[in-house]
């Protein structure tokens, strides 16, 4: 700590620091008001949904959560490569710790069940995480809530978007985009797009900075940290817009505060335009 | 590591022990007065409620700013993108002041961007380490020292400039 630090942590203890006149009354009634309730151990936990037959679309399917039922009735028709199934649904509450993950089961080609296996195999992979975090935290506050919706499907791509909320004592919000090319059959990562000879991270991510920069420049509200910023991941989540145009997609406080929610960055054609395959 | 039970009464002492650092932290991240009371509130229910995941009781004060700081930055992504005049009349300098006239160390705070002043109260105001911030605020250490130094090169501007 320097001279000037010592300075300034002075002039604050000296300098009055005003509080709103009521706010330590505030504060103590809010504390007196703090209800020690037992805690109540409900265990449930369960898979439900797995469909051995193909279901038709839009067919009710139990245990469908509220926000999959949402997604659902925004799910256009879908190409012949890909058909809805079923969804899968678990739960969890046990008073304390809750989880609601809802995820479709796709199928009718090898892209789609591809797919499937990825987005089940994510979805393992947060419920043994969130599995090992109860057991951790005993009877400490947890939770996990995940849903999905079908970004886009038109006759040459499919997009799902996977959303997850990890919750403890705040909320993390972060999401998969998965890709099927349907002229060519192939699930498609980012990196799928371009050439193997170009350098597109390096491309997209200077996009990337000047539009933080830009945005940063334009509106004092908007924060963005592009100081810690070096580059986007090689597979970094994307999505085409209504616009056929790239977005990029950047999970809650990796390149922000969480006050910035999940960050979007529409890259102009003329930007990768040239690397791709 | 020592699991912390904390029952009612010790829990509201360590809050009212803290209320001042957790309103100087809620006001620098939310500027309005109404809306840190009100975040503040918020995360001392929520804590409680969520207690039992404070690991050890000597990092109750990191842990309830981390608290308090996400229910700030909740309250952000609610809101509109707009300040009231009213919530930044006291560190906006009068059109008639008197140019002899001190600027605060608050005030010059408050004349930082968003993203510096959280670190630069919890610094300045709240003595916490730089370990400590980095845990309050979710961010890496490195990005604490970035912003403190930001912070520290805007701060001596403006209080040299008075």
């Amino acid at each position: 700590m320097d001279r000037f630090d010592e300075i300034v942590r002075e002039r604050a203890k000296q300098e009055p620091f005003p509080l709103p006149e009521d706010y330590a009354g505030r504060v103590f009634r809010t504390c007196a008001a703090l209800e020690d309730t037992p805690a109540k151990r409900r265990h449930a936990s369960r898979w439900a949904g797995v469909a051995a037959a193909v279901l038709a679309l839009f067919i009710a399917v139990p245990n469908v959560s509220p926000a999959a039922a949402a997604a659902l009735a925004e799910v256009p028709v879908l190409g012949t490569i890909v058909e809805l199934v079923t969804f899968r649904s678990w739960t969890y509450d046990d008073g304390h710790a809750s989880a609601d993950v809802t995820v479709p089961e796709l199928d009718g080609s090898a892209a789609a069940r591809e797919v499937s296996d990825q987005v089940r195999a994510y979805t393992d992979q947060l419920i043994a995480r969130f599995q090992a975090d109860c057991e951790t935290l005993g009877e400490g506050y947890k939770g996990l809530d995940v849903a999905s919706v079908v970004v886009t499907d038109s006759d040459t791509w499919f997009t799902l978007r996977v959303d997850a909320t990890e919750t403890q004592a705040s909320g993390y919000q972060f999401s998969r985009f998965y890709h099927i090319d349907k002229t060519t059959g192939q699930v498609v990562t980012l990196a799928d797009l371009f050439r193997e000879d170009v350098d597109y991270v390096t491309a997209l991510s200077g996009e990337v900075l000047r539009q933080m920069e830009e945005r940063m420049a334009a509106d004092e509200s908007i924060i963005y940290f592009p100081e810690e910023f070096t580059a986007i991941d090689p597979q970094q989540n994307f999505y085409f817009n209504g616009e056929g145009e790239l977005v990029l997609v950047f999970d809650e406080y990796t390149i922000a505060p969480g006050s910035m929610g999940m960050p979007e960055f529409t890259i102009p054609a003329e930007v990768y335009g040239g690397l791709l395959k | 590591m020592m699991q912390a039970k904390l029952d009612k009464e010790t829990f509201s002492a360590l809050v009212i022990q803290n209320q001042e650092t957790l309103f100087h932290t809620a006001k620098a991240i939310l500027r309005s007065d109404e809306d840190a009371e009100d975040a503040v509130q918020e995360a001392v229910c929520a804590a409680f409620e969520r207690r039992e995941s404070l690991r050890e009781a000597d990092k109750f004060r990191p842990w309830l700013l981390r608290i308090l700081v996400n229910k700030c930055y909740d309250t952000c992504r609610r809101r509109r993108p707009t300040v009231d005049l009213e919530d930044v009349a006291d560190y906006l300098p009068a059109k008639s002041q008197d140019h002899t006239e001190r600027l605060t160390l608050w005030q010059a705070v408050m004349a930082l961007s968003g993203d510096l002043r959280a670190a630069v109260t919890l610094f300045y105001y709240d003595g916490l380490s730089i370990r400590e911030i980095s845990g309050a605020l979710g961010i890496s250490e490195a990005a604490v020292k970035t912003r403190l130094s930001r912070g520290r090169a805007k701060l001596r501007q403006l209080l040299e400039e008075e």
